[in-house]
């Protein structure tokens, strides 16, 4: 008895025997598990599907307010020159022309883009549904854009009363096949071509111009401006510029380097909007039903190696080392499903991705996170079962 | 053989009928029945919640068009949606008036994109939707807080606003004086609507107002929508006829009922939210029958040799199988209810917090009760086999 129940033994405490002691619980969650296959596989096919969900809803959570950055991820700039009033990208308000070339001489910068927005209608010339469209005017001579569609037609952009349009522009605008008319703003334009950038938060329907053709759709001028994308030296820290150019520019001005500005329109979209609580409330509820399906599977195991557990307490394990077969046990679980559910999460986010054009990418930090989130979710439910190991009592169960 | 099975059908037959079974194993023992239902329970939430959401998109964006008080309305043909800013001449509505049998009909202005509300906030512009009326004519918008405030606005640079705005525009707010595209406007009440996907807030003016933003009179402002009032006993149907040969081809007659669909079917063919929402109400549904199975499975377990027993006294597979796809579907209910009355509370709190119009509908209900009642019988169904393969012979 003594030899075999040792290490519950006060006098015998120590490392070691703390080692071994973990060593013969973590056996017995083994042989739990391997015990009934075909249980122990529906435990694991449940919190399989409960961490997937956890992936979904988490990708969504970081991925829905990143809509408002697909345009801005393919645009060239180090910094961004916006209004202090600036709000997200469908919502710039302006500035002076004038703040361009007061960035433009500072040292460090070699370039300063001016963008131009606007609300525009877009309709058939033979009528029908007149369509919000998010009009975009840019030089196309400066590059503004970092993509290679938009680089190849930049011809096309140049010619008079001609644009491109976002294919993802949606099917009710009709097809967006290039030669084909269509009045913006009452003005004939032809489409010349289409790229790919997602029309993320700017609308249903974007359509790209050259300054020219933009100015004579909109009636506007080219002062105010949208946006200065600005350009760098090689080599220039960007700090030092930005600061350099924060003290120079007046307030009506404010600058965004990218992780800034990332984190300017993630927040927008994710505190101003119901999305952030939208997602964040689905990445609770995943925790939850995660939490319940592990912890389901848990104590009806205990429950069915109730006798056993008893007989462990008769010879004499301690209640630590019962908790720690079932923590074990949980932990093998939820790291077992983890794997698939990460592949399998994988899979439905580059289909979510091709649907969306939404940056949904499994991040190393985002995986850290789903792995946290389970293994608290897994010590939750291990602990919530622990209750049903306390009616071992060896007396009473055989 | 059929000399064996004879008796045990006429066995079957003399079963008392009114044990119930599936009752009793249910509520044999209460802390399995508590966490069962627990497990169902959660599973139904993330249900209740994700179809919750889908709905509540849709609602908001609805919302305005619903509050419209009228029987017929006009509006342009080739506006796609109601939250575009595409009107129609005055001489129109002129023309509108004349018809027979419209008893009122009152003039509605709209902007989505031209207005910026000065928040209280963070002292910044941000865009509002604006809806402009005439305070002389009958209510536009059946919406408490402004049919009955509306001569409030006969005062010019008054204002009506949101209450239930997004709260970074600051209108919750005991605000008197605000600005609107930096001119100064005087609030003269609240209402409650509720922002949508596209709008964070809203604010009424009268029509004079609204033409001052645009430098123009009412008299020339063109108009978004006419919201008309049928005489009584008037046909809802053939006063739009009569309107409609009236009126030229570019604008469009609608019934109350029909723009209403008009606008559904546009947010239904647009919306992205709502495959994200299906999605999830489907996961919750496959988790649901993983828990409702292994509940399931684990009761079959236990109650093996109840079961052989009754088949070794003559019942047979198909009411065993009976009792236990009951058992299932009690199981179900036993999950359904309780998670049932906690969404009201997780609709309240997050409803409140998000500003959606998150409310508990028959159809998010029966919907939810018809999912989590498959999903127990398709975990009872599967579980079945385990009763069907129970030989009594072999279970002592």
């Amino acid at each position: 008895m003594s030899q075999l129940v040792g290490f519950d033994n006060p006098a015998t405490a120590g490392g070691a025997i703390m080692g071994r002691r973990l060593r013969v619980s973590a056996y017995l969650a083994w042989r739990i598990l391997t015990d009934e296959k075909g249980r122990t596989a529906l435990a694991f096919a449940g919190v399989l599907i409960a961490i997937l969900l956890v992936f979904i809803e988490l990708g969504f959570f970081i991925a829905v307010p990143q809509g408002g950055m697909l345009v801005y991820d393919h645009m060239r700039f180090d910094l961004l020159l916006a209004s202090s009033d600036y709000q997200f990208q469908a919502q710039p308000w302006q500035f002076p022309r004038a703040r361009l070339a007061e960035a433009a001489s500072v040292a460090g910068v070699t370039k300063v883009t001016p963008i131009y927005f606007a609300a525009g209608s877009w309709q058939d010339p033979s009528g029908g549904d007149l369509l919000d469209v998010f009009l975009i005017g840019c030089d196309p001579n400066a590059h503004p854009f970092r993509d290679g569609d938009i680089e190849r037609q930049q011809d096309m952009l140049a010619q008079r009363d001609t644009m491109l349009v976002d294919d993802q522009t949606r099917p009710i605008f009709g097809p967006l096949t290039a030669g084909r008319e269509i009045d913006i703003d009452g003005h004939r334009m032809t489409i010349g071509g289409s790229y790919r950038l997602g029309t993320g938060f700017l609308g249903i329907g974007v359509a790209l111009m050259d300054e020219a053709n933009f100015f004579r759709v909109t009636h506007r001028r080219d002062d105010p401006v949208n946006l200065g994308l600005i350009t760098l030296a090689p080599g220039a820290d960007i700090a030092a510029v930005q600061a350099a150019l924060s003290n120079k520019l007046p307030d009506d001005v404010q600058l965004f380097n990218r992780k800034e500005l990332t984190r300017h329109e993630d927040a927008y979209w994710t505190t101003r909007t119901s999305v952030g609580l939208i997602f964040g409330s689905g990445l609770v509820v995943s925790l939850i039903v995660g939490l319940m399906v592990l912890y389901q599977t848990l104590a009806t195991q205990i429950t069915r190696h109730l006798p056993e557990f008893a007989t462990m307490k008769a010879i004499g394990y301690g209640d630590a080392s019962l908790a720690a077969v079932v923590l074990i046990e949980a932990g093998i679980i939820v790291i077992a499903a983890f794997i698939p559910a990460a592949i399998g999460a994988m899979a439905v986010y580059a289909l979510i991705r091709s649907e969306t054009l939404l940056p949904l990418a499994l991040s190393p930090g985002s995986m850290a996170i789903v792995l946290f989130g389970v293994l608290i979710m897994a010590a939750g439910s291990a602990f919530l079962s622990l209750g049903n190991l306390r009616r071992a009592d060896p007396a009473e169960i055989f | 053989m059929t000399a064996l099975t004879l008796p045990r059908r006429g066995l079957a037959r003399l079963r008392p009928a009114r044990v119930p079974l599936a009752w009793r194993n249910l509520v044999a023992d209460k802390w399995r029945l508590a966490r069962a239902s627990a497990g169902i329970a959660f599973a139904v939430l993330l249900m209740l919640v994700q179809l919750g959401f889908e709905q509540s998109f849709f609602t908001a964006s609805l919302a305005a068009v619903e509050q419209l008080n009228g029987d017929l309305v006009v509006q342009n043909a080739s506006k796609y949606r109601f939250g575009t800013r595409n009107p129609f001449a005055p001489k129109d509505f002129e023309t509108i008036k004349t018809v027979a049998g419209i008893a009122t009909a009152a003039p509605l202005y709209a902007d989505w994109v031209d207005f910026f509300w000065t928040s209280p906030v963070d002292n910044k512009p941000h865009l509002v939707r604006v809806f402009a009326v005439d305070p002389d004519a009958p209510a536009v918008f059946s919406i408490p807080g402004i049919a009955d405030q509306q001569t409030r606005l006969k005062t010019d640079d008054s204002v009506l606003i949101d209450s239930e705005s997004r709260r970074f525009l600051g209108m919750n707010r005991n605000v008197t004086e605000a600005k609107l595209n930096g001119v100064s406007v005087h609030v003269a009440g609240k209402f409650s609507l509720g922002p949508d996907f596209m709008s964070d807030g809203t604010v009424v003016m009268s029509d004079r107002t609204f033409a001052y933003f645009f430098r123009t009179t009412p008299a020339a402002m063109p108009i978004e929508a006419a919201v008309i009032r049928l005489q009584p006993n008037q046909n809802a149907a053939e006063v739009q006829k009569r309107l409609t040969a009236a009126l030229p081809g570019t604008l469009k007659v609608f019934t109350k009922a029909e723009l209403v669909q008009f606008e559904s079917n546009f947010q239904a063919k647009l919306s992205s939210a709502a495959p994200i929402f299906w999605l999830g109400a489907l996961v919750g549904f496959v988790v649901g029958t993983l828990i409702s199975y292994q509940i399931m499975y684990t009761e079959l377990s236990d109650r093996m040799p109840q079961y052989a027993t009754l088949k070794g006294i003559g019942y047979e597979n198909g009411y065993l199988a009976g009792s236990v796809l009951r058992q299932s579907l009690l199981t179900g209910i036993a999950g359904y209810v309780p998670a049932w009355l906690l969404c009201l509370a997780v609709y309240r709190v997050v409803g409140h917090i998000a500003l959606l119009p998150l409310h508990m509908t028959w159809r998010v209900t029966l919907l939810s009760l018809a999912l989590t009642l498959g999903m127990c019988l398709l975990a009872g169904m599967i579980a079945l086999r385990r009763v069907i393969a129970a030989d009594p012979a072999e279970i002592f």
